[in-house]
């Protein structure tokens, strides 16, 4: 399970940000006053962060950190 | 050129002279000179905040600003390309970025080429790095010449001399860069990332207001009126393509820059690193926005406006003397404290990997450090030179400044985990991945993708190739370095077994 995480936390900013970019290339619909393409990539910038974290946290209770 | 404001260039001059002072204040104590690791990283002492703003500071400067929106008004969301480059940037750093500061505390490092030298005991690939960072450095520090060359003269046309004063608040950094070390550069990154984050947010939420009456209206104009600008074309020689490889080369180089690497090597621990690759993504909310700024500047500015000066002239048609003089200091800093940490960083490669390890080995102590804090004048003056005399030799090194400093990214940081990466299948990679995008970028033949991407494929097909005829070696021998990368974990392992 821990695992399946990991490798979400790792793949997901990267798919994200690059390969799906083709699919989310719109103006439709505008989302808190961003365009879609621009809401997209402005929701990365976020959720990065998370991604990151979890992955901190994960590997951090692995006690793989010094 | 439009007559600039006095009060606006007022406001600009009294804010450059505070900083500059601060710099020097910074660098007081006698200590931050007594040795390269104290004045280029500052004895590896700053925490997590200190480095974030550090790193921050260093990364997005003048020519972020004022690039992306001029990008944004010729090119549209192509600009928006610097969202996952930078996001992707420090996520992927989160990997490496621990190991690398490990190695390189351990055995007091203080250049990205160091450790090339130590890690593969070669003393010419670290002068091949050291020769590609300071190669591709100093176009760069010119671009941040040119950010403060163009905002003081639109802020001070019809007043001053911009040549001169530009010249002289150059000589004024590479001083203060010489006295204080990294001490200076980091105090006022401080007040130069507040400044930044505080005008760019203003501008983001006054301009729409003044020129469209809100946010939402001004979406709208976008929308009906050049909604081009807000997708990133599907054809064309800068396509989709173009845009994914543009930010992944982008994203895997920004750690490669030597002003990058100072700043992750000023870090107390390795856990500040890790910290800093969790919060640093933050730092693109405001660059998302600032991209709009060219939107608007498309939508306000008069037809023929020159790009360069998009976000300049959006803001001296925009704010009265005030407005401007804090708008165009923001941009002045943004361009001198990134210089003074790019400087630190040309300068420790130089005297460290260029001077010592190929010139005169025996150097050490308190010379090193002397050359090392000299350097400074050297690769700024290089940088005013090549700047105001040949500004046009300058354009394509600045274009493939990237796509040439990703090319050591296998030599940094794909050594870190493959223990067996000899150092001639590195050295001959490194120089295919230069030739190959050199030879794409002069012959046009990109094929829409982004040079350094094909250049990086060619070095690690090479490295991938050659590797195993230099394997046995690579196999057999083990340094320091490698021992602490490697053999410390199964030493671990086999007293675990002892015990057991």
């Amino acid at each position: 399970m821990k695992k399946i995480l990991l490798i979400l936390f790792i793949v997901l900013p990267i798919l994200a940000q690059l390969v799906v970019l083709p699919f989310v290339n719109r103006i439709d619909p505008i989302i808190l006053g961003l365009p879609f393409l621009q809401f997209w990539l402005f929701l990365w910038i976020v959720l990065t962060p998370f991604c990151t974290f979890g992955i901190y946290q994960l590997q951090k209770s692995q006690g793989g950190l010094d | 050129m439009q007559q600039g404001n006095l009060t606006a260039l007022s406001i600009t001059i009294c804010i450059i002279l505070t900083v500059v002072l601060i710099g020097f204040l910074a660098g007081r104590d006698k200590a931050t000179r007594s040795s390269v690791e104290e004045w280029s990283v500052g004895g590896r002492r700053f925490g997590g905040l200190l480095v974030w703003f550090l790193v921050g500071a260093d990364l997005y400067t003048a020519y972020t600003f004022l690039g992306l929106t001029s990008t944004a008004y010729t090119a549209g969301s192509l600009a928006f390309f610097a969202i996952p480059y930078s996001v992707l940037a420090y996520f992927i750093s989160y990997f490496f970025l621990p190991k690398l500061w490990k190695v390189a505390n351990h055995h007091k490092l203080t250049t990205l080429a160091d450790y090339a030298r130590e890690r593969f005991d070669s003393k010419l690939l670290s002068s091949l790095i050291a020769i590609v960072g300071v190669l591709m450095l100093i176009p760069y520090i010119c671009l941040q010449l040119s950010g403060i060359q163009d905002t003081l003269q639109v802020a001070g046309t019809g007043f001053i001399n911009v040549k001169v004063v530009v010249i002289t608040s150059f000589l004024l950094v590479a001083l203060y860069t010489f006295f204080s070390g990294i001490k200076g550069p980091t105090y006022t990154a401080i007040i130069k990332d507040v400044l930044v984050w505080a005008i760019m947010l203003f501008m983001v939420v006054s301009l729409p207001i003044m020129h469209f009456g809100g946010w939402n209206p001004m979406v709208d104009k976008i929308v009906t009126e050049a909604p081009q600008l807000l997708t990133i074309p599907t054809e064309g020689p800068k396509g989709i393509p173009w845009f994914i490889t543009a930010s992944f080369v982008s994203a895997l180089a920004l750690f490669m820059w030597a002003h990058a690497a100072t700043g992750v090597f000023t870090a107390k621990s390795a856990d500040a690193i890790r910290k800093n690759a969790l919060y640093l993504p933050l730092y693109n909310i405001v660059l998302i926005l600032v991209v709009f700024l060219g939107f608007i500047a498309f939508l306000v500015l008069p037809n023929g406006t020159d790009p360069r000066f998009a976000l300049l002239a959006l803001i001296q048609t925009s704010y009265g003397g005030i407005g401007q003089g804090l708008a165009y200091s923001t941009i002045a800093l943004a361009s001198l404290i990134p210089c003074s940490i790019m400087a630190i960083g040309a300068s420790n490669l130089f005297a460290n990997n260029i001077y010592r390890d190929l010139i005169n080995p025996k150097v050490k102590g308190a010379k090193l450090t002397m050359i090392t804090r000299g350097m400074v004048f050297v690769v700024i003056g290089l940088a005013l030179l090549f700047g105001l005399v040949f500004p046009q030799a300058l354009v394509s090194l600045q274009l493939l400044g990237v796509s040439g400093m990703v090319q050591i990214f296998p030599a940094i940081v794909v050594s870190l985990f493959w223990r067996n990466q000899s150092r001639e299948a590195t050295i001959i990679g490194l120089l295919v991945g230069l030739t190959v995008t050199f030879t794409v970028y002069s012959t046009g033949t990109s094929l829409g993708i982004y040079e350094g991407f094909w250049g990086l494929m060619a070095n690690f097909a090479t490295i991938v190739v050659m590797n195993p005829l230099f394997v046995k070696k690579a196999k057999s021998t083990t340094n320091d370095v490698k021992e602490y990368l490697f053999e410390e974990k199964t030493k671990k392992v086999d007293l675990v077994r002892k015990g057991a």
